[in-house]
């Protein structure tokens, strides 16, 4: 379910970036509302698999697991940050390869870990 | 979107960013002039590559290193050249004759690791980051030098314009 929300707002926030980037204009709140939203639901999946594992979960690879879901809050982060100071259109475009990275690194993190997402 | 808005946050971002490493005129009515234009977009996407790429291979060399020794060292190698990329194009742009350097390498790099997967696969036991010329990654680490290198050779042709 959070999973869903995930890659909801991860294909969104790369649907609107490469639209942006289309139409030639830079990251406006909207953009960067959704890439922050983004970025608010990854921090609130790893949480919840944190929990998860804490509880007994027992994941197979926690390096692995740790390291994707530090990765993708990094990257989303990390692209908002630059189509704040890159006002062009190619920081839009940055935010929608982030967003559309961390849409994969979650397909990733399921095949590492189905047991975390049931 | 409001003027007011960019402008404020330009500020904090160019606070926030005060060690850069080539200092450009802070002049926040201006701020296309401290634009990279498609620049950020290689910065990106080689600094994705050199993390997860570094990570990989880490974790390939740390956990057992004698289970594939060869595939493991070129993981590793392209890490290296993947975080020397980035570091060439933030600190000496496009037009450094370093970055197209490390461009060419990793071209060649991919292209003689992904033939070597493929003619001798015993030497690969376990993945390495430039196998089958990047599957893993969605073939993009051929690409990658690809478009890095025309974008270089046209931004050296028309000068400061993007």
């Amino acid at each position: 379910m959070l999973s869903i929300v995930v890659v909801g707002l991860g294909g969104l926030t790369a649907l609107l970036g490469m639209y942006y980037a289309a139409r030639d204009l830079n990251a406006d709140l909207v953009l960067l509302g959704a890439c922050a939203l983004a970025a608010a639901a990854w921090a609130v999946l790893g949480v919840a698999l944190g929990l998860k594992d804490l509880a007994g979960g027992n994941p197979p690879e926690r390096v692995t697991l740790y390291g994707y879901l530090a990765t993708a809050l990094l990257m989303t982060v990390g692209g908002g940050w630059v189509g704040l100071f890159e006002r062009s259109r190619w920081g839009s475009l940055v935010i929608a390869i982030c967003a559309a990275v961390s849409v994969v690194l979650l397909m990733r993190l399921e095949q590492i870990w189905p047991g975390g997402f049931a | 979107m409001s003027a007011k808005s960019a402008k404020d946050r330009k500020d904090v971002t160019s606070t926030g960013s005060s060690r850069a490493s080539n200092p450009r005129p802070s002049n926040p009515e201006r701020p296309e002039r401290t634009g990279r234009g498609f620049e950020i977009v290689l910065i990106a996407v080689y600094g994705i590559f050199a993390l997860s790429a570094t990570a990989r291979s880490l974790v390939q060399v740390l956990r057992d290193f004698s289970f594939a020794p060869v595939a493991y060292s070129l993981s590793l190698l392209a890490a290296v050249t993947y975080i020397a990329v980035t570091i060439a194009l933030v600190r000496r742009g496009r037009g450094s004759p370093v970055a197209r350097t490390l461009c060419v390498a990793e071209l060649v790099g991919v292209l003689i690791v992904g033939s070597l997967t493929l003619l001798d696969p015993a030497l690969f036991p376990d993945g390495t980051v430039w196998g089958v010329y990047g599957r893993d990654y969605g073939f993009v680490p051929l690409l990658l030098p690809v478009v890095a290198l025309l974008y270089m050779s046209r931004a050296r042709r028309s000068g400061p314009a993007r």
